[in-house]
């Protein structure tokens, strides 16, 4: 079990919107991550992002890199505290270490939260895209830019779970051995062996011609109302997010007192991340195999 | 009459920094929609003349060529892999490393892309593939999902995208169960019939691909040794000492009969015509064992996590100096087994008992070699057991496919002696020479007290060393007996010379007796 998520195809409109307009959405919810700190929108933005994992049918393969973001969160919401002493509410008066007086106040244990919950939105919002985007297909959409830096991705992603097996056989057979050796001397067999590897692909790449490889045309596919719905989705999230961001909603000032900004246009924002992350979802057009112009 | 495909005059070939030749003044012609089988023993020239084919050799490997070798009129020595791949698609070994991308799709459109061919074109010869290799029902799914014969056909798949006139396999089931290996066979014979695509095979399983053959081409130490149909290469290889020969073949020059058959089908109707033909053998079934257990495995369950019971409730006993070939289809339990056997992985219910140390070699011998020098692996004792003294300063990769092997076992050996020895899987791409050389030691292994557990898919190789043989379904052991009994009446887990003398024998060796007992007017049974 792995907790980055895998892609699968699954039938439902993200795995079936074309990968520029599926990784957009994904992005577009993990950009919320990086531009807010305000608990209501980043609430928002976590709920949209679970929402559409759910409805896409990658509830579980979230509910794991959540698993992954969340000792991370709590870890930030803990350390933040301690290594930062501003803030006026004060909560736990502490000693000295080494000659540094250690305090903790709300504020900064705010901060250290509203921190750890940027961090699991970015997270699940990118375990969205690694388990609801074809990486194949996102990297064809590269490779029209630098089709060699796009087809090492694609190996890279192909290889690294090969390689991670054979790591995994090379350490069983170390232990099939009288006197097992240490660790160093199997992660070296193991790199050595991954060389062999790269040497063996590299010459699977010669015979099928990649030396004269040149860039890929763009393959001239219609857009499809998934294809639409998804695209709609991510720009409205991601025009949104900035707009409101310019207009200063969502403001938070943790130091030297907790402020933050609640109104009707945090609460307007925050409806609509859910309502775009549920658009790809609704309605008769959202069913496939069903032709709706 | 059409040019031939590839043309090789007087060509040789020097690995960098290597000794001798790895390919000597070969010169041969193949034809257009011919089907090809370069056999030889490991380390003949099979796979470098392969990889001069595609070009890799010298343009990859680097090293010096003399002589000419043109390929669809192109000369390798100046035109490289990139430009000969229009001509022809290679497909190599190992399946793992010759798939490139993450989707089965997208490992169909690359080499099309790589040409620049339009969206349109690309897109209706991927549907034109996938049909005609029987992929199609792949096609959305993620190559890490694939079987080994899945990713094998698609390596085909992908090379043949672009419908090169020439197909070039190196060992392509090698590293597959025999049922997926005979299907590969079959399906390139058909690719042959109805698309014209030239075929060019390096085997070590004749008699699996000789049916389906033209032509067989044999190497020795780099040069060509032989170069005839099917039936000319057996004579050729009964006169040279049989060990290229197919098993029927050879059972029939023991027995002083000829021609020799390039068939299962062919070897029957000969022995009907001769009047020997067997009538079916009913064989007896083996004795209760009794005695200790060397290793007893005691209701024996293995559950993974969200996936079905791979063990259901097994009981195995193997007393010391026992030979047991485990058999069964990929997937049947026969590799989770010997782990469990050997500790490395926990039963999720039942018990392994073992009286002493357990020794476990795994499929790939390459897993165990991790030093910088040989004798850092094993110790000299142990490097000359396997055959390897003088090359203490070897480094281990750098030895051959057989050689590693050889190491590995005796890494695996080491601390002994051992009351339990497994195998899993040993005889994969090894020729017969090597495979006869491992039922050699492992007939020692069992002389000195040790119980030897074999996991192999190769019928002739269990018949060969085996005093028992230990079938396994879907994680039950589903037959447990003497390889007469258990290889002697099946179908598919059968030798190829059971299904010629209908269970009378198992080995050439055997049928061969039984053939010359008969022709002395014995009954055939």
């Amino acid at each position: 079990m792995t907790l980055v998520p895998v892609y699968r195809q699954r039938p439902s409109p993200l795995h079936n919107a074309r990968a520029s307009a599926a990784a957009s959405f994904c992005c577009a919810f993990a950009l919320i991550g990086g531009l807010y700190a305000h608990p209501l929108v980043l609430g928002a933005a976590l709920a949209g992002v679970l929402l559409a994992a759910g409805a896409a049918g990658v509830g579980r393969e979230i509910g794991r890199s959540l698993r992954l973001a969340l000792p991370l969160a709590v870890l930030i919401a803990l350390v933040n505290p301690i290594v930062y002493q501003g803030g006026d509410t004060l909560l736990v008066r502490g000693g000295v270490v080494l000659g540094r007086r250690v305090d903790v106040t709300l504020e900064a244990l705010v901060s250290g939260v509203l921190a750890g919950l940027r961090v699991v939105v970015l997270v699940v919002a990118l375990g969205l895209l690694s388990a609801a985007v074809d990486p194949d297909k996102l990297l064809r959409v590269f490779r029209r830019v630098s089709y060699r830096s796009a087809l090492t991705a694609s190996l890279a992603t192909r290889l690294v779970p090969v390689l991670a097996r054979d790591a995994s056989r090379m350490s069983d057979a170390a232990r099939c051995r009288s006197t097992p050796p240490g660790r160093l001397a199997v992660a070296r067999a193991a790199l050595s062996g991954a060389l062999e590897r790269a040497v063996d692909v590299a010459a699977a790449l010669e015979v099928r011609g990649y030396a004269n490889a040149g860039r890929t045309g763009a393959a001239r596919r219609r857009w499809s109302r998934h294809d639409v719905r998804v695209a709609l989705a991510a720009l409205l999230v991601a025009a949104a997010a900035i707009a409101a961001r310019a207009l200063g909603v969502g403001e938070v000032e943790a130091y030297p007192r907790l402020e933050l900004s609640l109104g009707p246009a945090e609460v307007a924002l925050a409806a609509l991340l859910v309502g775009a992350a549920a658009l790809p979802f609704v309605g008769r057009a959202a069913r496939l195999g069903v032709a709706h112009g | 009459m059409a040019e031939p495909l590839v043309v090789a005059e007087r060509f040789s070939y020097r690995y960098p920094e290597a000794e001798r030749l790895a390919l000597r003044e070969l010169t041969l012609s193949i034809e257009p929609g011919s089907f090809t089988v370069l056999a030889g023993a490991s380390g003949s020239g099979k796979s470098t003349l392969i990889r001069a084919l595609c070009g890799l050799v010298p343009h990859f490997h680097g090293g010096r060529v003399s002589g000419e070798l043109a390929v669809g009129g192109l000369d390798v020595r100046h035109h490289g892999p990139a430009e000969l791949a229009a001509l022809c698609g290679t497909v190599f070994q190992d399946p793992e490393t010759q798939v490139v991308m993450g989707g089965v799709r997208a490992e169909l459109e690359l080499p099309l892309e790589q040409r620049g061919q339009s969206p349109a074109s690309v897109a209706r010869a991927v549907e034109e593939v996938a049909l005609a290799l029987g992929v199609a029902h792949l096609l959305d799914r993620r190559t890490e999902t694939l079987s080994g014969g899945e990713l094998q056909r698609l390596a085909i798949a992908a090379a043949l995208a672009h419908r090169p006139a020439l197909l070039l396999l190196d060992e392509p089931t090698s590293q597959l169960d025999p049922v997926a290996g005979d299907e590969l066979i079959w399906m390139l014979r058909r690719l042959n019939e109805e698309w014209g695509t030239a075929v060019v095979v390096a085997e070590h399983r004749l008699e699996r691909c000789l049916p389906a053959a033209d032509r067989i081409v044999a190497m020795e130490n780099g040069a060509l040794a032989c170069d005839a149909p099917p039936r000319g290469f057996l004579q050729w290889a009964a006169g040279a000492g049989g060990d290229l020969a197919t098993p029927v073949a050879r059972m029939f020059s023991l027995a002083g009969l000829g021609p020799p058959p390039a068939s299962v089908k062919e070897a029957r109707g000969a022995l009907r015509e001769a009047g020997l033909a067997p009538s079916a053998v009913e064989a007896a079934p083996g004795g209760r064992r009794r005695g200790a257990g060397a290793l007893v495995l005691k209701r024996l369950w293995y559950e993974v996590e969200e996936g079905p019971a791979v063990l259901r409730g097994v009981d195995l006993s193997l007393r010391p100096g026992e030979r047991v070939a485990l058999m069964g289809r990929n997937g049947a339990g026969k590799s989770t087994l010997l782990r469990l056997a050997k500790g490395l992985i926990d039963p999720t219910r039942g018990r392994v008992e073992c009286d002493g140390e357990v020794a476990l070699l795994l499929q790939n011998p390459g897993d165990y070699l991790i030093h910088e020098r040989a004798v850092e692996e094993a110790g000299a004792v142990a490097l000359g057991a396997a055959g390897l003294g003088g090359r203490e300063d070897t480094n281990p990769r750098d030895l051959s496919g057989g050689e590693r092997e050889r190491l590995a076992l005796e890494v695996a050996l080491a601390g002994g002696p051992h009351s339990v020895v497994l195998l899993d899987e040993p005889t994969r791409g090894m020729d017969p020479v090597r495979k006869r050389a491992l039922a050699r030691r492992i007939e020692e292994l069992a002389d000195d007290g040790a119980a030897v557990m074999v996991a192999t898919h190769d019928t002739a190789f269990a018949a060969d060393f085996a005093d028992r043989v230990v079938l396994m379904g879907r994680g039950d052991v589903i037959g447990d007996g003497g390889p007469a009994e258990v290889l002697g009446g099946g179908w598919h887990f059968s030798t190829e010379v059971a299904r010629a003398l209908d269970g009378a024998a198992l080995t050439a060796e055997q049928g061969a007796a039984l053939l010359t007992r008969a022709l002395a007017g014995e009954p055939l049974r």
